[in-house]
């Protein structure tokens, strides 16, 4: 495949399941973003107002994640049920661009997502300056890469759609809510600090909360370059899994 | 002969929680170019493990499968550019209609608008799909699905088709607007590589016939050959009152409802048919079926499955 052909099939998956599925069920967009809502519903609420800032953030950060939880759902759906992959595999189609393209047409979901909290943050913020909204533009992209990695690389290995049922809310809100995403690492006590480390979300939520400005909750956890330096290291080694790990053609 | 699928020494062995099950047992084979080629045998036998080897979508255990000249073990990039599969039980994605269902696959492929749009058109009149068009696929029969996804393949610019078990679950009305389809790429003269356990279906379909059984091929050769190969080559349908003993002098004899079915040569036929005549008993004399050459090498109906197998192959 030439490189005009990949991105011809890059698109078109893009479209065929990011787009097309909305014209039966446009209800489809208010699923990725409902979580996200409720979160900062209760965090304005409870905090009157006054944290909503961290809602904001981790209202970005769960609606990438979400992209990854969407596509280990659809890819598994694809797999087991349709046999729709193997479809792919046995076609000029690469598996890198199968899982771009899978991972393109999840972000068409949560756009709207994101769109409103880019609203709020800027309604609550005022206009960014350019820094703050390419660190947080930055930090989206490297959620979606990491998610959709990891989602791939889960979907390759499941067997029936109801075990992504019970691991995607588990892996969308454990890497939200337990790590630092939603609060400062500040609050919480020191033996549970380590294990923030363990988290990519820790890193992407502590770069939002630098470009958002908000220190209400405790200090930043580390200087930014290692915030990058972390997350892309976690990007990278989740792509390396995925890789290594997933199953293209079948051992 | 120009080869268009070349395997040899094929196995795959399957693993799991301690317990092996061999679904290929060393299968050679070689598919000509331009036929299509069926691949017939029980639920379990090893035909859909053979597809999935030979179109790059599961590994062999050992043994070597080159298609087009490409090996498919090492080189799999070279084959998928020139292959496309409708594995078995899979569904079109149901939130597409018709014309999207095929355009959209090949534009997966790589292949330019126009170019999509020219051959989805072609495709979809050839084989009666037009007037469903903007049909949503979720909203067609079953045999009208299992159609759309010949078009799909039928549309693309593969010269290898692996289609395996298109019509398993369609009634036959279905099943003839299935074949119908297939008859198309026949037309094409593109390599089809068919897997079925409806022998009336391969038989109407394929040039060339490999029967496998527990991972191997027993016979392979046209239909009429793969007839003549088998030691009994007659079967005779005798109604009546009359015993097995009486019959074995003849040939094997199986007891179906209302009498028995004699597997025959020739001459021993046409003895037992004068005899029942005489006898007054209702007869029928007829070449045997691939269901009966089936029936007598495998000592099993085709219909029935290889628990040993099944959920493997």
């Amino acid at each position: 495949m030439t490189v005009r052909h990949r991105l011809r099939s890059l698109a078109t998956l893009a479209f065929m399941n990011g787009v097309v599925p909305m014209r039966t069920q446009p209800l489809y967009l208010l699923n990725t973003i409902a979580s996200p809502l409720a979160f900062l519903f209760f965090i304005d609420v409870i905090s009157r107002g006054e944290l909503i800032l961290y809602g904001i953030a981790g209202g970005f950060v769960l609606t990438m994640l979400s992209i990854g939880t969407g596509l280990q759902t659809d890819m598994t759906h694809y797999k087991q049920d349709l046999k729709f992959q193997d479809l792919i595999v046995a076609s000029p189609v690469e598996a890198p661009v199968y899982v771009a393209g899978m991972a393109l047409s999840e972000l068409v979901y949560a756009l709207p997502g994101l769109l409103i909290f880019l609203v709020l943050w800027i309604d609550r913020a005022g206009a960014p300056p350019l820094g703050d909204a390419l660190t947080v533009l930055g930090v989206l992209v490297m959620v979606w890469a990491f998610a959709s990695a990891l989602g791939f690389t889960l979907a390759t290995y499941f067997e029936d759609i109801r075990e992504t049922f019970v691991f995607s809310p588990l892996i969308s809100l454990g890497l939200s809510t337990l790590p630092p995403v939603y609060y400062s690492a500040g609050i919480l006590p020191a033996w549970a600090q380590p294990l923030v480390y363990l988290s990519p979300t820790t890193y992407a939520a502590d770069l939002l909360h630098r470009a958002f400005g908000i220190t209400q909750l405790g200090p930043y956890l580390l200087p930014a370059g290692l915030d990058w330096l972390a997350l892309g290291a976690f990007t990278v080694a989740l792509f390396v899994l995925a890789a290594w790990k997933a199953r293209w053609r079948e051992p | 002969m120009e080869e268009a699928i070349r395997a040899r020494g094929v196995t795959r062995t399957y693993r799991s929680k301690g317990r092996e099950t061999v679904a290929l047992a060393g299968i050679d084979l070689t598919v000509p170019a331009g036929a299509t080629y069926g691949l017939i045998g029980r639920n379990g036998a090893g035909k859909t493990t053979f597809i999935r080897i030979a179109s790059t979508q599961l590994l062999p255990t050992s043994g070597s499968v080159a298609v087009l000249g490409h090996d498919a073990v090492a080189d799999p990039r070279s084959v998928r550019n020139r292959i496309a599969v409708i594995p078995q039980e899979s569904r079109p994605l149901y939130f597409l209609n018709v014309y999207e269902l095929v355009y959209l696959y090949l534009k997966l492929r790589g292949m330019p608008g126009t170019e999509a749009r020219r051959r989805t058109e072609a495709v979809l009149v050839e084989l009666s799909l037009d007037s469903r068009r903007k049909t949503l696929v979720s909203h067609l029969s079953g045999g009208m699905r299992r159609r759309a996804m010949v078009a799909m393949v039928l549309a693309s610019d593969a010269e290898v088709l692996f289609l395996d078990e298109p019509t398993t679950g369609l009634d036959p009305v279905a099943r003839r607007e299935v074949w119908s389809a297939i008859e198309r790429a026949i037309r094409d003269r593109r390599t089809v590589l068919l897997t079925t356990h409806y022998l009336d279906e391969a038989e109407a379909l394929s040039s060339r016939l490999a029967l496998i059984e527990g991972g191997r091929v027993l016979l392979e050769g046209t239909p009429a050959e793969i007839r003549s190969r088998i030691p009994r080559p007659f079967r005779v349908s005798v109604q009546g009152r009359v015993t097995r003993e009486e019959l074995l002098p003849y040939g094997e004899v199986a007891e179906v409802r209302g009498g028995h079915l004699v597997f025959a040569r020739e001459e021993e036929a046409r003895e037992l048919t004068r005899l029942a005549l005489a006898k007054g008993f209702p007869v029928s004399m007829a070449p045997a079926s691939l269901e009966d050459v089936f029936l007598q090498l495998v000592g099993r109906p085709i219909g029935e499955d290889d628990p040993e197998e099944e959920g493997t192959a």
